[in-house]
């Protein structure tokens, strides 16, 4: 028994073996576990204390600047002052901080508190939008992030941000920060072509941060060329690695910084006078008709100016527009779905992203077609009557229905030739040349095939490839496509109508224009374009503008030959030179003896242009019963250039139900001359009229 | 007294590792301030009530501890009345009335009951160390301590109440306690802190729970500082970031880290290999305080040296096991190395006791 216990204390020697086991096992365990948690998983660890120490900040860029053609801004970032907290730094006595808080209240308009903090709210709150007063927006800093700074109220007046940085080490904790936000001085005037900036959505999340960029600070193109030139306004962020602790405050560079490249700037060939005088001039217009009407007869509708020789847009207007002013910080919810719900579509450039049916500036195709195949010569004169009955058929072998064609002038015009059908936008001379008729045009005249490839070689039924976003095609229908869109023959009729641009033809106003442009330069298609220059940030020109020629139709045979049967033989050919200039000459006619000859008979320069009054009836005019047999509603349409002899500008006016071209669309485009040649002459004397 | 006869005895080995892991607190809690302001004072303050424990220590290894066994009685009765003024106006720190104020020191009843239980219950098994060892003694026993633990317990400080129950048992158990009644407590200690659980605070129930099923996302919950501690400890991998040089301590991700962290904060400045060292000598130290026990040459000495070699080992077990997330989070510190000036203070009474147990040893 003695031996069990210890000699002096006299306690049992088993139970201090249990004691030695316990503690042994129990520091054998942690060995273990130490072991486990230093050397085998060692690395992981070490890897979330490198993620928790190193912090990789994204150096925002500055976006490029964007310009008129004359260097007039039309987007640039300004600088917008924000009043920010930074809870650390905050006093440590707590009334000293209310007080500040009060203080700044009073300045700022935000409650010293409102609402209540929770999880529920606070996972809901944003910066620059929130109801909160100072101490939850600082409760909600302090919690997150206490050396960061937190958004108190945004976008506050350059004095009240001056009061406040002036409080300065009074007000620790309190300070003013400055961000850049695209402010775009034309606003409206400008915005169909400037688009404006949003947010990076989650489907472009990917492509945008491999570039850098950082999903919910930076912002991108959303609409116009801040969206088609988006790479090059962009620029590159700039990256530092830093060393942060717990808190989040930096404490020194992991890795040297590399700095933001800013983006380049773009220098558009608009230029704003024009722009300015051309939507002056459309909606001058517009008003006119609606109150000599007495009734809203017109709301919307496109002007485009171009130089015909370089492919230069120097003014796009699309009216309705909207204000991309507001959405320089953020979009509103509420104004954006009120512009996509409008009817009138003011978020589109109509210019390039609406398709129309174009009437009558549409016969140039058949013009240069019927000349340049033969079908008819210029010298040859047929009747033309107010109205014709030709046989309506959908295949050969139908024996067909006989129908009524009308001419605009129920009266016809006696007897035409190419140049007064041209003029005088005779409905009838255009159907004999288009679908042939009797005697007068034998065998079918140009026919839907033929003319379908001068409507290509004209630029029709193809995107110009301009750098605007939403560009559409437009059409130019054939045999083949109504059949497998309409699931109809192809009739006789069909080719009338589409002859006078009528039926399933759809343009869009950019289309129509660079048709007339190609006929004005003599048969060269340049590529119309909104750049005129990239600029670095420094201003210094990086690339140069340089006219484009897409093809010329007097040089480059882009017009296939075809069979009996309309398959192409294999041969091209071109459109003969003396073509294009008949077609001059019937433009230029149109102006001094046709149908625009009374709008433009004191204008000085000489000019040359053709008039369109399109019939529509397309969803919205059904909508409202507009779609009764013989009085379609009608789109006025006006393209004319000058000067005739050498061209500068050529202009195209649209106006949606505008009804007459010649009344309604062509004033429009002769006041935009008048302004280009305004503008041109105080360009040339240094700013100065010398009357 | 002072003769060399008298320092034979004592165990140079207990009080140069006591003082070795002491230093090193010291320069762990430097490192472990990382530039906070707020903390800037604790390494000085540690050390001045360090150089005071070991004037605590002398004189209680001088006495002779047999002077105490009068005094239980009077201690018991003085702690059991402090423990009532606390509860009464004791300020509230950290959520709990753990603190009293006196003058300028804070003085934590929790360490002085700690000391005051093991020499209440030294006394109690040393005079009945003859006696049968029956239920009634046990009960006796257990009403002595519960009287201390009540009022620890409703301050509210679970981990105290847990540890001096445990110190009780231990002792309890070294005394004789017939082994079938280990079966009877083992049984109902589980039926008993399954009752328990819906009485515990809130935040107590939060911390076990949160133990037990730990909620993944929440970075800024419970489990963040434990979290933290272990990414603390793995970042340290071998040999560890160097002393000062840990990015988890110095740039404060680990928090608590002067105190209930600091084993974290060593484990990743001085690695596998610098803390298994430390826990070693740990561990020595409380082999060194069992051995006084069984060399003791009486029932009271033997007690009061184990009574504190379990709180040592006790105490260093869960505060190992928090950091390492094998047990739920209390607010245990690690003996001697931990920033807290009345535990330090305690701990190196504790050792003088046991110095004194050595040295006046009738042989």
């Amino acid at each position: 028994m003695k031996s069990d216990r210890y000699v002096q204390s006299g306690l049992e020697k088993w139970r201090f073996r249990v004691i030695y086991a316990l503690l042994g096992a129990v520091f054998l365990f942690y060995l273990v576990r130490l072991f486990s948690l230093q050397i085998i998983n060692g690395e992981d660890y070490a890897a979330q204390a490198e993620e928790n120490r190193i912090s990789n900040i994204s150096v925002a860029t500055q976006r490029g600047n964007i310009y008129d053609r004359n260097g007039y801004v039309l987007a640039h970032n300004v600088a917008s002052y924000n009043v920010v907290i930074t809870p650390a730094y905050l006093p440590v006595d707590q009334g000293t901080t209310e007080n500040i808080y009060r203080e700044l209240s009073e300045l700022i308009d935000v409650p010293v508190t409102n609402g209540k903090v929770t999880d529920e709210t606070a996972k809901t709150f944003t910066e620059c939008a929130t109801e909160f007063g100072i101490k939850e927006i600082v409760l909600i800093g302090d919690t997150n992030a206490p050396y960061d700074s937190i958004k108190i109220k945004c976008n506050i007046d350059e004095e009240t941000a001056l009061v406040i940085s002036e409080k300065g080490d009074s007000w620790p904790g309190v300070s003013i920060e400055t961000e850049a936000v695209r402010s775009y001085p034309t606003g409206s005037l400008t915005a169909n072509v400037i688009g404006f900036l949003g947010p990076i959505t989650a489907e472009n999340e990917e492509y945008y941060t491999n570039l850098g960029f950082v999903a919910g600070r930076d912002k991108v193109g959303f609409a116009g060329v801040e969206y088609s030139l988006d790479e090059i306004l962009l620029g590159t962020n700039g990256k530092r690695v830093v060393e942060v602790d717990a808190a989040g405050k930096e404490t020194k560079d992991v890795e040297p910084p590399i700095d933001p490249i800013p983006g380049n700037s773009v220098k558009l060939t608009i230029d704003t006078r024009l722009q300015s005088a051309a939507l002056t001039a459309l909606t001058d217009e517009m008003n006119f008709w609606n109150t000599w009407l007495n009734r809203i007869q017109s709301q919307n509708g496109v002007v485009i100016a171009m130089n015909p020789k370089t492919g230069e847009i120097l003014a796009m207007v699309s009216y309705p527009s909207y204000e991309n002013n507001r959405m320089e910080r953020f979009i509103p919810a509420y104004y954006y779905n009120q512009l996509s719900q409008d009817p009138l579509k003011p978020l589109l450039n109509h210019a390039v992203s609406a398709q129309h049916p174009p009437g009558s500036v549409y016969k140039m195709v058949a013009a240069i077609g019927a000349l340049n195949e033969g079908v008819i010569t210029p010298e040859k004169e047929i009747p033309c009557p107010g109205t014709i009955t030709v046989i309506q058929k959908y295949s050969e072998n139908d024996p067909g229905t006989p129908r009524e064609y009308v001419s605009y002038d129920r009266n016809g015009h006696g007897m035409c030739n190419f140049v007064k059908g041209v003029a005088l936008s005779d409905d009838v001379y255009f159907y004999k040349i288009g679908g042939g008729f009797e005697n007068d045009v034998p065998d079918g005249g140009l026919g839907v095939w033929r003319a379908k490839e001068y409507a290509e070689a004209l630029g029709y039924g193809r995107l110009t490839g301009i750098e605007l976003p939403g560009e559409v095609e437009g059409l130019v229908p054939d045999p083949d496509w109504k059949r497998i869109n309409k699931t109809e023959n192809w009739s006789t009729g069909d080719t009338y109508i589409t002859t006078i641009g009528q039926g399933y033809v759809l343009t869009t106003p950019l289309q129509v224009l660079q048709s007339f442009a190609i006929l004005a330069n003599d048969g060269k298609y340049m590529q119309p374009t909104i750049v005129k220059e990239i600029l670095d940030s420094e201003g210094n020109v990086i690339q140069e503008f340089e006219p484009k020629l897409v093809w010329d139709i007097t040089k480059d045979p882009l017009i296939d030959v075809l069979d009996e049967n309309n398959n192409p033989t294999g041969e091209k050919k071109v459109v003969e030179s003396w073509v294009v200039d008949m077609a001059q000459e019937g433009m230029r006619q149109v102006v001094t003896v046709g149908t625009a000859a009374e709008i433009f008979k004191d204008f000085e320069i000489p000019t040359a242009g053709k008039t369109g009054t399109a019939e529509y009836c397309d969803d919205v005019a059904q909508e409202k019963n507009l779609c009764q047999p013989e009085a379609w509603p009608a789109h006025a349409w006006y393209v004319g250039y000058a000067p005739y002899d050498d061209p500068e500008i050529v202009v195209v006016a649209f106006v949606y139900n505008g009804n007459e071209g010649a009344s309604v669309a062509a004033p429009i485009v002769k006041r935009v001359m008048e302004a280009y040649f305004d503008l041109k002459k105080i360009d040339s004397t240094g700013g100065y009229i010398n009357e | 007294m002072f003769k060399r006869e008298f320092w034979r005895n004592f165990d140079f080995w207990l009080f140069g590792a006591v003082i070795f892991l002491c230093i090193f607190g010291l320069i762990m809690i430097r490192s472990s301030i990382a530039g906070n302001i707020e903390l800037a004072g604790y390494v000085k303050r540690q050390a001045i009530f360090l150089a005071g424990g070991m004037g605590v220590l002398s004189v209680c290894a001088i006495i002779d501890y047999h002077y105490w066994k009068s005094l239980s009685k009077y201690f018991y009765i003085f702690t059991l009345l402090f423990l009532g003024v606390i509860l009464v106006i004791g300020k509230t720190s950290f959520g709990a009335q753990r603190w009293l104020e006196v003058g300028l020191i804070n003085i934590q009843p929790a360490e002085i009951a700690k000391i005051v239980i093991i020499l209440v219950l030294a006394n109690y098994f040393s005079s009945t160390e003859k006696k049968e060892k029956n239920i009634k003694w046990i009960l006796l026993s257990f009403l002595i301590v519960a009287g201390i633990v009540a009022p620890i317990y409703l301050q509210p400080n679970l981990s105290t109440s847990i540890m001096l129950v445990v110190i009780w048992f231990s002792m309890l158990w070294i005394s004789g306690l017939p082994p079938k009644y280990i079966v009877i407590f083992g049984v109902g200690g589980i039926i008993l802190a399954i009752a328990a659980f819906p009485f515990l605070a809130e935040y107590q129930q939060e911390r076990i729970l949160t133990f037990i099923n730990p909620d993944e996302g929440a970075r800024h919950g419970n489990t963040y500082n434990v979290e933290q501690a272990l990414i603390t400890i793995g970042n340290g991998g071998l040999l560890g970031k160097g002393y000062g040089h840990g990015t988890q301590v110095q740039l404060r991700f680990l928090k608590v880290r002067s105190t209930d962290y600091i084993f974290s904060a060593m484990a990743e400045e001085f690695g596998f290999v610098g803390t298994v060292l430390i826990v070693a000598l740990l561990i020595f130290v409380i082999l060194r305080c069992v051995r006084a026990a069984r060399v003791s040459n009486d029932m009271y000495g033997a007690m009061i040296a184990y009574g504190f070699a379990t709180l040592i080992a006790f105490q260093t077990m869960v505060n190992i096991g928090v950091n390492l997330k094998v047990i739920p989070v209390t607010g245990q510190t690690l003996p001697f190395i931990s920033y807290g000036g009345s535990s330090l203070v305690s701990l190196l009474l504790g050792i003088g006791l046991i110095e004194s147990v050595l040295l006046h040893r009738k042989l």
